[in-house]
This record gives structure tokens, C-alpha cells and sequence, in this order.
């Protein structure tokens, strides 16, 4: 076949298709048959698509809904707007598109909720890209290993559970164990180190009081400005907490797909697993285990799938995501947790006792655990932390075991000594993340027992009088330090030094 | 116990029958006696809609047109020409209605698509901020 002629039967068959789609104005169109419970069942729309938008027109207006069970003789869909202004006999017709939502760092800054509507009172969003709130997790080729780091600026965490850029690490807890406040400390110290990471974070069901306190801290913080707010109250539909993390995660993904960085917090996937099965039985759905549906594995697999590092072909761009899970009474073996865990690359555990003995962040060591985060700890703070995992959790075994008797050898004693002190000094307040080379310097001191003689109680005041001494008499050094490479020799020397001498007001003998 | 036939497999049934040139009377007398039986008699509005789009499907459609005003016979014949070239039906029976409420235009309803030119749906479209 000639060039022309393949040409022309290119030109041909668009034309025909054009005429073929354009039946003069025929739409697809359904009857609502009933509605209650925020979900309308639709006779007719035989052509509708899973999770294709559909448009309600009721007499205030349209509604939309999305359907979600496609049966033989009906469809189940569920309303993004409330049930009172539907009613049995509005005419619905199909929008030809699943949901989407605007993208774009027009949204940052903003407090919108899963549809894409400010909720801040800013006026309108004025992007003009949209992106899909369902959409596939990138292949297996387009990918890259976890290799750089993602500070927290906590220092128990990126000593020990270190996150790297793509990962996705859940934070699992009982109720008041500080779950939040990790990711608030996550999201400020992006904005200290001058990261360039665009925060998500997505409220799935939160008190608009703690939502409205989490914006006034990253504000005050100065951290907004490189932030999305996606908020959803206990008050909105289960359609829209069902759909608050796949839309916030659309608006990650737009970073990610143009080679940045972006952090998503998805606060908390319980609540999201509530909402739906709330959905999921409403729309008749056989229930299984504590009445989830079959399928409530799948829909926080393919939420978390989307989290993922870049090839550099792609742009290198990445999405890492730190879920929540709440837990009740320290069960991390139920069923939301336990498919969570199975699906993230690593969790911190926040630990009830610990958080009321005063260790926070209350992270437990035992429990916790960076599958891939290894790769990308900074070789600063690698350099310090090797054993600190480790001799944290033999230290909590044997402090417990030291309770019964005093007679203990010297070893035992050595090893508990300075397990007190690694556990005050990994005490951290809130608000206030710690850059690298405030992480190295404290840890340094410590592992190598150069605080060893400073009471527990002293450990913060020496760790303390040691950082400003540094970075009034060594400034140079620390802000090399900051880079993230392996202390140098005389780096190691001058820590060494102001160590010794921050130690000595603080010591016990 | 008998499993439950759906409303699609039951009226593509009777479609079938009808156009093989079964008797409507006695098509309509099996479907009573089966809605009574498996206690579905609530759910003959619907399987009257969809024997509509089943009749459709085979080229039998019934389309019902609402405006505001009383139509002429060229406009009839005309949206029979139309809705024939759109279908692909070959009988297409119009059933007219006058109903002031769509203020103007015409919306013609065939079973499972609509054609909606009226201007009613302009101003509720205008409504929700949608494009016309």
C-alpha cells in the first residue's frame, strides 16, 4: 500500500467515526428508579462505565454521583452531593469520564475539598488541568529504587526508620499517641530544610476543628505555602471520604509527574475503610470480615501503588506517602491494620505506655521497621545510628527485666545506662524537627558515651549547650556536615571535643 | 427454588416472541401470571421500560416527544426521518405530548437516549454553572 493511500484511508476513517459518534444529539440517558442513604439506583444508562461519573438533574440543578455497581437490570451510584434534592424519576445521563479533579501548584497553599473546591474562603482554583481521581499505579519499568532520603526531622525516625522519596511508611497507633503530630513535624521540616517537597495532607473524616488547628500551625510555621489541605469532615457524605485520598493523591501525582517531589499524608485509611464499607453495604454488597467487603485490600493496594519513585526517564520525580492507621488497644493484628502493614513498606508504631511515661514521639523500636528506607538514609546520619536500633530495643528488654533486682553486672548495667540516655535524648517536642547535622552531632555524642557520665534528666540540656556550641564554634563544619555526607576526621574531632566540654556542667560524678 | 430470571432476561424474552408474531394476549397473560407468582408485581414499570428498549434494540421504537406547543406534521415527519437515520429503527411510532413546563424546543425521549432541545434544560443546566 502506497504512502498516499494509507493517508487517505487514515483521513477516511476518522471522518467516518466523527459521523458516527455524532447521532445528531442522542444522549444516553437513565431514570433515578429510588434514592435514599446517599446512593441513587439507576434504570437504563446501558452503556455506563465503573466509577463513570453520572449527572442527576433534580429541579435545583444537577447532582452528580458516581457508579459504582453495575448490575443487569439497575445501577447503583453513589451521590457526591446529599440525597435530598435527588428524587425517584430525575432524568441521569452519563458524563463520559470518570471523576477529576483540578492539579496544579495553583492548589498549593489552598484548603479544597475532594472535588476540587476551596474550602479556604481564597476564591476560585484557577488551574486548567484536571487529573484523573482513579487512576493506574506506574509499571514496574517506569520505576527506580528508593535511594534518596525524605527528613523528617525526627530524629527516632530518620536515625532508625529512615523514609526515602517514594516509599510509603504507616504510621499505626491508638487513639492520642501522636500519629498527626509525626506527619505535622513531617510537613514543617520540609519547609525548614528547604526541601522543595509539596506537602498533601488528606483529612478523611477529621474534626474541621483539628483541621482548622493543623492549617494555623503549618501557617504559622510558614510551611502552607508549599501545601495542599484536602479536608473532609465526620459530617460530609462517605462518598467524599471514600474519595478524599485518590483525589488528593491526583493532586501529588502532578508533582510527581513533573519531576518534584511531593508527600502524601493520608490521615487516617481506618476512617477511609469505614466510609467504605458504609458505602459498600448501602449499595447491597456482600459483607465479609467486621463487614468490610472482599474488596477493601484493593482499595488501599491500588491507593498506595500510586505512591512510587520515577525512573529517570520519567523525571525522577516521586510520591511518597505516610498512611495512618489507628488502632484499638495496641491490636495491630486486626484486619485494616495487618493489610496496611502488608502494603506499605515499613511502619512506625506509636505505643500508648510510652507516650504516658513521657517518650515522645512514643515510637516503639521493637515493632517498627524501614523496609527500603536503608538505601536512602543520608550517610551523615548513617554513619552515627548504625547500632541504635538494636541497642534501643535490648535496652527496653532488659529495663524491664532490671525492675525486679538490683544486682546486675557491669555490662547490664553499661548497656541500660546509656539506653536511658539514648531515650531522653530521642525525646523530641513538638514542632520543632532537627536538621542533619543537629541529628549526627546529638547521636554521635551519645553512642560514643561522650554523655555518659551526664545524668538522663541532663541529656536534652547537655544536647543543648553541645548544638550551640557547635554551630557557634564550628559553623563552617556543621553546615558541611548538613550536606549529608560522612563526617570527616577533624568533623569528628571537633564534635568530640565540644561534646567533652557541653558534658561537664551537666555531669552526675 | 427457582432462580430469580432478571427484568433484562425476561423482557428480552418477550421482545424476542413479539417480534417472531406471538400473541400480545397471550405474552401479556404468562407475564401476569409470572409477575403474580414470583412476587414481582411492583416491578412492572420497569420491565415496561425496558421491553421498550428491547423493542428498540430490534427496531421497534416508541418515541415520545414533548414541546409547548402542538407540532405540525412536517415537524413529525421530520423527527421521524431523524430519529430512523439516528436508530437505525424501522418502525417508529410518535407519541406526542403538550407540556408547557419545557417552555420551549422540543425534547423527544426514545427508550434508553434522549434528544433534550428544550429550554427548560438550558436554564437548569445555566443553573449548576454548566456549559450549554
Amino acid at each position: 500500500m502506497t504512502q498516499l493511500s494509507i493517508a487517505e484511508l487514515s483521513k477516511d476513517l476518522r471522518v467516518a467515526i466523527e459521523r458516527l459518534e455524532q447521532k445528531e444529539g442522542l444522549e444516553s440517558v437513565g431514570v433515578v428508579v429510588r434514592v435514599g442513604d446517599g446512593v441513587a439506583w439507576v434504570h437504563g444508562l446501558h452503556k455506563a462505565g465503573y466509577s463513570e461519573v453520572l449527572k442527576i438533574e433534580t429541579a435545583n440543578g444537577v447532582v452528580e454521583a458516581f457508579a459504582l455497581n453495575l448490575m443487569e437490570d439497575e445501577i447503583g451510584a453513589v451521590l457526591l452531593g446529599t440525597d435530598s434534592e435527588v428524587s425517584a424519576g430525575d432524568t441521569v445521563r452519563l458524563s463520559g469520564s470518570v471523576l477529576k479533579v483540578p492539579v496544579g501548584p495553583e492548589l498549593l497553599g489552598r484548603v479544597v475539598d475532594p472535588l476540587g473546591r476551596p474550602l479556604d474562603g481564597a476564591g476560585p482554583i484557577k488551574t486548567k488541568q484536571f487529573g484523573l481521581v482513579e487512576r493506574e499505579a506506574i509499571g514496574v519499568m517506569d520505576r527506580k529504587s528508593v535511594f534518596e532520603p525524605l527528613m523528617t526531622g525526627v530524629m527516632a525516625i530518620d536515625a532508625m526508620f529512615p523514609i526515602g522519596r517514594g516509599q510509603r511508611e504507616l504510621i499505626i497507633g491508638d487513639r492520642q499517641t501522636g500519629k498527626t503530630a509525626l506527619t505535622i513535624d513531617t510537613m514543617i521540616n520540609q519547609g525548614k530544610q528547604k526541601t522543595g517537597v509539596v506537602n498533601v495532607y488528606v483529612a478523611i473524616g477529621q474534626k474541621l476543628s483539628k483541621v482548622a488547628r493543623l492549617i494555623d500551625r503549618l501557617k504559622a510555621e510558614g510551611v502552607m505555602d508549599q501545601t495542599i489541605v484536602v479536608a473532609t469532615g465526620p459530617s460530609d457524605p462517605a462518598s467524599l471520604l471514600y474519595l478524599a485520598p485518590y483525589a488528593a493523591t491526583a493532586m501529588g501525582e502532578y508533582f510527581r509527574d513533573n519531576k518534584q517531589h511531593a508527600l502524601m499524608i493520608y490521615d487516617d485509611l481506618t476512617k477511609h475503610a469505614v466510609a467504605y464499607r458504609q458505602m459498600s453495604l448501602l449499595l447491597r454488597r456482600p459483607p465479609g470480615r467486621e463487614a468490610y467487603p472482599g474488596d477493601v485490600f484493593y482499595l488501599h493496594s491500588r491507593l498506595l501503588e500510586r505512591s512510587a519513585k520515577l525512573s529517570d526517564k520519567l523525571g525522577g520525580g516521586s510520591l511518597t506517602a505516610l498512611p495512618i492507621i489507628e488502632t484499638q488497644a495496641g491490636d495491630i493484628s486486626a484486619y485494616i491494620p495487618t493489610n496496611v502493614i502488608s502494603i506499605t513498606d515499613g511502619q512506625i508504631f506509636l505505643e500508648t505506655d510510652l507516650f504516658y511515661q513521657g517518650i515522645r514521639p512514643a515510637i516503639s523500636a521493637g515493632l517498627s521497621v524501614s523496609r527500603v528506607g536503608g538505601a536512602a538514609q543520608t550517610k551523615a546520619v548513617k554513619s552515627v545510628s548504625s547500632h541504635l536500633k538494636l541497642g534501643l530495643s535490648q535496652f527496653r528488654e532488659l529495663a524491664s527485666f532490671a525492675q525486679f533486682g538490683s544486682d546486675l553486672d557491669d555490662a547490664t548495667k553499661a548497656q541500660i545506662d546509656r539506653g536511658q540516655r539514648l531515650t531522653e535524648l530521642l525525646k523530641q517536642h513538638q514542632y520543632q524537627p532537627a536538621s542533619i547535622w543537629e541529628q549526627v552531632a546529638s547521636i554521635f555524642a551519645v553512642t560514643n558515651g561522650l554523655f555518659d557520665n551526664v545524668l538522663p534528666a541532663k541529656i536534652k540540656d547537655a544536647q543543648t549547650a553541645l548544638l550551640t556550641r557547635l554551630w557557634k564554634d564550628h559553623k563552617p563544619a556543621m553546615q558541611e556536615l548538613e550536606k549529608g555526607d560522612k563526617p570527616t576526621d577533624a568533623t569528628i574531632k571537633a564534635l568530640t571535643d565540644v561534646a567533652k566540654a557541653a558534658a561537664k556542667g551537666f555531669e552526675s560524678k | 427454588m427457582a432462580v430469580r430470571l432478571s427484568r433484562r432476561k425476561i423482557t428480552e424474552y418477550i421482545a424476542d416472541s413479539l417480534v417472531a408474531g406471538a400473541s400480545e394476549k397471550d405474552i401479556v397473560t404468562s407475564l401476569a401470571a409470572y409477575l403474580i407468582d414470583s412476587r414481582r408485581t411492583s416491578e412492572i414499570e420497569l420491565i415496561i421500560r425496558d421491553l421498550d428498549y428491547q423493542l428498540s434494540v430490534r427496531g421497534i421504537v416508541l418515541a415520545n416527544v414533548s414541546s409547548a406547543y402542538t407540532l405540525s406534521e412536517e415537524t413529525k415527519k421530520a423527527i421521524i426521518a431523524m430519529l430512523k437515520d439516528a436508530t437505525g429503527a424501522t418502525s417508529i411510532e410518535l407519541e406526542e405530548h403538550v407540556t408547557p413546563a419545557v417552555l420551549g424546543g422540543v425534547r423527544i425521549d426514545i427508550p434508553g437516549s434522549q434528544i433534550d432541545g428544550t429550554i427548560a434544560r438550558r436554564l437548569n443546566l445555566l443553573t449548576t454553572n454548566n456549559t450549554l
